[in-house]
């Protein structure tokens, strides 16, 4: 690790200017993160046009607090109202919320706020050290490694969502057919564009985001508006006691480190990194009769997991350009509209920003925890004011975020498509990080796939030339494989039945 | 009866809009112009390869929803009943209308109107007072903030 970069990194991250962004965005995703059903991506699209006009660094520091700061408030609505804000939350119910039935809800905060805060500080130590001997190696990558590791990323992300892997794939395809869209940048030839101008330069992938993230999720928590609880919780004093401070610790040590590594993994993310740090402290507890009793052990686990894989998934995103997750997705294609493209070249050209965004993590982790133990009180208030009020809102900010973005009210109509587009694919248990996914790399994929064969001069060996992309087909042929090794897993255990929802659903 | 067989239909219907566009993308994939430049097919191959993928997996698709008609789907059965259609509509309709009304009438008056129909409609006419302080608070705070801190210039 180069020292001296790491400092620029720190004194960048430490600007007054930098801080407040860290704080805010901390507090902005806190709050939507909290809303029932929406999640990190939906905060951080959202929330993308406050970053415009901001140099790029500032933007990812405020970026990644959105995203920390959507994670923590995910949990909060788990444990006091039951319901998470996405997949990754999921965990933090099992345990969460029977300690806030319990009269435990002011503990239950403070473990998981504290547990998250550890985890987080685990991964961004690993994220030191590994960041740059992964962008180093990823420098060695040619046209045919990064279409081979798109492609891998891409079906990791399909496989995880087990059990709907047709849908997952047209997904995918959607995305990547709506990638097509525009001029070929090789050629100047003009695809599909209908004859419309405005998609001569490709359908904006930030207005599918927003539309299918914030409009489409709107549109989707109509479904059960009129019978959302409205339960008025005691959250007490916002502190552990001795006794659950012991239960909890080690089981956050060990979750951070799993939640990191599966975190870097590409397609797996905060949902299967809360469920393996739960299971795994489920199965060598001494009481495992008391977990989903309010065991703090087993809200402390998952949220320790779930905040270090939060961390881990941006190491691809900025050692390779290659976004892991959906909520990472959306901030390449923030970044990129900003003009910064993260990638193996960021560690090498502008250092101080790679190292800006890693301190801006560790000062974030800080700001977060503080924000969740203190202004708890203010937090609660937002969950008590009614989705009725909260989601008219959002849909405002959508609209005013697409318009930020190209100054022109066409882009309305093309917001309110992939709003019902989303809707719908939500009702039809469409997974919709493989469409954001392939529609943001699509281009990069195609681009990386004609340059690798066009070297070899048409032959379609290139793609099995170096050990890196026999590798890489390797793994993205096991992980196709992935949903039947679960199933065997699954029909071996069926303690693990608690788990199916989530693997479900992430 | 006529209820379970329009649901049956909605569940089909996707997949077979998917069939369509799969086999469109492919023909306008095949008819892509000739580049100039380097291998003319060079724009095509792209598309077309992943047409026939695309085409393949909704074809499956569509038998898995056939061979599962009878199911219940109880999320699109609940976008049909009650209050939820009325509100999805109303939001969309609202949206377009805004559209239309934004560069026309300004920000902020057109704002106004779009926010307060939502939260009228959602919220409920009783609580006319918090819809009418949030609408005011939250449309003068969003123009304030885009317009004079971030610097959007908005109409």
């Amino acid at each position: 690790m180069d020292i001296s970069s790491f400092m620029a990194g720190l004194s960048i991250a430490v600007q007054p200017i930098n801080i407040i962004w860290i704080i805010l965005g901390g507090f902005l995703g806190t709050i939507v993160g909290m809303l029932p059903g929406l999640g990190p991506a939906t905060a951080v699209a959202v929330l993308i046009p406050i970053t415009f006009g901001m140099d790029p660094v500032s933007a990812i520091i405020l970026m990644a607090a959105i995203y920390y700061g959507a994670m923590y408030g995910g949990s909060r609505s788990s444990i006091l109202l039951n319901t998470p804000g996405d997949g990754s939350a999921i965990a933090a119910t099992f345990d969460g919320y029977p300690m806030a039935k319990k009269g435990q809800a002011g503990q239950a905060l403070a473990i998981s706020a504290i547990a998250s805060f550890i985890g987080g500080l685990i991964a961004v130590i690993g994220f030191v050290f590994l960041a740059e001997p992964l962008a180093a190696f990823a420098l060695e990558f040619g046209p045919a490694e990064y279409f081979l590791l798109m492609l891998l990323t891409l079906s990791a992300i399909v496989a995880l969502s087990v059990g709907k892997m047709v849908k997952g794939f047209l997904a995918m395809m959607i995305g990547l057919a709506l990638s097509t869209v525009g001029i070929d940048t090789q050629t100047g030839v003009y695809r599909f564009t209908m004859g419309i101008p405005q998609l001569s330069e490709g359908i904006d992938f930030l207005i599918v985001i927003i539309g299918v993230y914030a409009i489409g999720e709107v549109l989707y928590n109509f479904l059960n508006i009129d019978d959302q609880k409205k339960e008025k919780k005691k959250v007490g004093k916002v502190w552990f006691s001795k006794d659950q401070w012991k239960r909890s610790r080690w089981p956050i040590l060990r979750s951070g480190p799993i939640g990191f590594l599966v975190g870097v993994l590409p397609g797996a993310g905060g949902s299967i990194a809360s469920m393996i740090g739960y299971t795994t402290e489920k199965q060598i507890s001494k009481k495992p009769e008391e977990f989903g009793e309010g065991a703090p052990e087993g809200l402390a686990a998952p949220e320790s997991a779930n905040n270090a894989a939060s961390v881990g998934a941006m190491i691809p995103l900025l050692t390779m350009g290659i976004p892991g997750s959906g909520t990472t997705a959306v901030m390449l294609g923030a970044l990129i509209m900003l003009g910064l493209r993260p990638g193996p070249l960021l560690f090498q050209q502008q250092p101080e920003t790679a190292w800006a965004l890693i301190n801006s993590m560790f000062l974030g982790n800080i700001a977060l925890v503080i924000i969740n133990i203190l202004l708890v009180g203010v937090l609660v208030k937002v969950l008590d004011t009614p989705a009725k009020i909260l989601y008219p809102m959002i849909v405002l900010l959508a609209f005013i975020g697409t318009y930020t973005l190209s100054y022109s009210t066409i882009d309305f109509f093309l917001l309110l498509i992939f709003g019902l587009f989303g809707l719908m694919m939500k009702v039809l248990d469409i997974p919709i990080a493989p469409l954001v996914l392939a529609l943001i790399v699509g281009v990069d994929m195609e681009q990386n796939f004609r340059m690798a064969v066009l070297s070899s001069n048409g032959s379609l060996g290139v793609f099995f030339q170096s050990g890196v992309s026999i590798t890489l087909l390797i793994l993205t042929i096991l992980s196709l494989f992935y949903p039947l090794i679960i199933k065997l897993v699954k029909r071996k255990s069926d303690k693990l039945s608690d788990d199916e929802q989530v693997y479900k659903s992430s | 009866m006529k209820e379970v067989t329009s649901l049956k239909a909605l569940k089909l219907i996707v997949p077979f809009i998917l069939i369509i566009a799969s086999i469109t993308y492919m023909i306008a994939s095949w008819n892509l112009p000739d580049a100039n430049l380097g291998n003319g097919n060079g724009p095509k191959y792209f598309p077309l390869g992943l047409s026939i993928f695309m085409l393949t997996f909704s074809i499956v698709y569509f038998i898995q929803e056939f061979r599962k008609r009878d199911e219940e789907n109880e999320e699109i059965r609940e976008i049909l009943s009650g209050r939820t259609p009325k509100l999805i509509a109303f939001t969309v309709v609202a949206g377009f209308i805004y559209s239309l009304l934004f560069e026309r009438i300004g920000f902020l008056f057109s704002t106004v109107l779009f926010l307060g129909a939502l939260l009228f409609f959602i919220n409920g006419r009783k609580k006319w007072m918090t819809n009418i302080i949030v609408t005011i608070c939250f449309s003068t705070i969003s123009w304030y903030a885009f317009s004079v801190l971030l610097g959007v210039s908005l109409p």
